[in-house]
């Protein structure tokens, strides 16, 4: 596959992808090309140290973006709690304490449709474990407009609700453990 | 006919201008607006010069109402820490809230105010831009079974500054009702005035010592920032104390002016404007 094809990697998770998100940020090298972008549920009011907790793991540098913050190579960013993170056309982030979407504020459905629009064929979305169908219509946004879209094996997942979910609305590109995501990424570069 | 066409014509006929709020987010409301009326943008252009209702309903999805007791705790911890420092001890203050939609952070502020017995120094005043929410402010009164949260941030704010003070001592939880009421002795404390930031000065005379801005200009592209800041700043006290949500950052032009102490903003005493 062409290394030069992508400009973004998108993620959403919910239960049980805390573990899944820190093996992939710990994987990565620090000259990994593209940013990544992820949206994970999280409790209301889990403070900073989550994000501390996985940026000590990562080589890249993990932060919660403030809004209309650029996104760039070398940066992961993370969702902040009790937010909506969206991806503009300028390829910048910004912040919304609009309703929860399924429940859920940030929703991963959010992220990845206006990551979706921006990025368009070049971009990679991910599915992981979870517990909630938040993502699914998200992930066939990204595949409806010729993105590369992966699901997490179910059969690996914490919790398969989500990534079943994903593979009722849509045929993804390819179904992966978390290693094989993993390889995957490292193989872009 | 496009988003830009359709702002253009709602604020000819409508008086409301949300030409500057940021593309994305904008385009996101009116999409859903447009879906969940089933009407197009022609068709609610030609039915808002009568129906005033509807306008008031399209102002109240476009801007974006959600609000909670003590959002973001450790920010109302460090804010009761600051607070009593940042009110004058010989005159009355004025405190502001910006955008503070159905209110619940002006009575966030308010408690504390109360329990760090600043009561009679100052004046809580709460603005917005759309009438139907300043009306649910005024009033006080919330859903129950969906904001649990309140409770919970109240208490872990009362705890985190060793005040021990329950619960309803300001509000009165009907499980059978579904509310959250606000007690009338913390209610009439509060003073709430519509504004529309876009083109409205603020609707009051005083200067302010502190100003709450959280989560509003987050919708707005960074021209209506600026303009909006620069109105904002013409209120306050050299001094005056500037708190942004927790994402937020200062546009970079007002950086000279807006100096950061922690997690507040401090308006550095000069000559401005």
């Amino acid at each position: 596959m062409a290394t030069s094809q992508y400009k973004a990697i998108v993620i959403g998770g919910s239960a049980g992808s805390y573990a899944v998100v820190s093996k992939i940020v710990a994987a990565l090298p620090p000259d990994f090309p593209l940013p990544i972008v992820i949206c994970m549920h999280r409790l209301k009011h889990v403070r900073a140290g989550f994000v501390e907790a996985l940026n000590d793991k990562s080589q890249l540098n993990v932060i919660e973006p403030y809004d209309k913050q650029p996104v760039e190579r070398g940066n992961v960013y993370i969702a902040p709690a009790n937010y909506h993170l969206f991806v503009e056309y300028d390829a910048t982030l910004s912040l919304s304490i609009e309703e929860p979407h399924l429940f859920c504020r940030p929703a991963i459905d959010h992220t990845l449709s206006s990551a979706a629009k921006t990025w368009r064929e070049k971009l990679v979305g991910i599915i992981l474990t979870g517990a909630n169908k938040d993502g699914a219509q998200g992930l066939k946004d990204i595949a409806d407009r010729g993105g590369y879209t992966i699901v997490q094996d179910p059969a690996t997942a914490d919790v398969p609700t989500m990534p079943r979910a994903a593979l009722r609305l849509l045929q993804p590109s390819a179904v992966l453990p978390p290693q094989g995501i993993i390889d995957f990424l490292k193989n872009i570069q | 006919m496009d988003i830009k066409e359709f702002l253009n014509e709602f604020n000819k006929r409508c008086g409301y201008d949300f030409s500057d709020y940021s593309t994305n987010s904008i385009s996101r409301r009116l999409t859903k607006i447009c879906e969940e009326m089933g009407l197009s943008f022609e068709q609610i252009l030609n039915m808002v010069v009568a129906d005033k209702k509807l306008v008031q309903t399209i102002v109240e999805d476009i801007t974006v109402n959600t609000t909670e007791l003590f959002r973001d705790p450790a920010v109302w911890v460090a804010y009761a820490k600051v607070l009593p420092r940042q009110i004058p001890k010989q005159t009355m203050s004025t405190i502001w809230h910006i955008g503070c939609s159905k209110g619940l952070e002006v009575y966030s502020d308010l408690v504390l105010i109360n329990e760090l017995g600043l009561k009679d120094r100052c004046r809580v005043i709460g603005t917005d831009i759309n009438p139907t929410v300043l009306d649910n402010a005024a009033k006080g009164v919330y859903p129950y079974r969906f904001n649990q949260c309140y409770v919970e941030n109240f208490n872990t704010v009362m705890k985190s500054l060793d005040l021990n003070v329950p619960f309803d001592k300001y509000f009165a939880i009907d499980e059978a009702a579904d509310t959250i009421t606000v007690l009338p002795h913390l209610r009439e404390q509060a003073r709430f005035l519509r504004q529309d930031l876009v083109k409205d000065r603020a609707p009051f005379a005083y200067r302010v010592d502190i100003v709450f801005l959280r989560n509003v200009m987050i919708y707005f592209n960074e021209q209506l920032q600026l303009r909006v800041l620069s109105n904002v700043l013409e209120k306050m006290h050299d001094g005056a104390l500037f708190i942004m949500g927790k994402q937020e950052d200062i546009p970079q032009p007002m950086k000279a002016i807006l100096l950061r102490q922690g997690l507040f903003y401090k308006k550095i005493k000069s000559s401005w404007p």
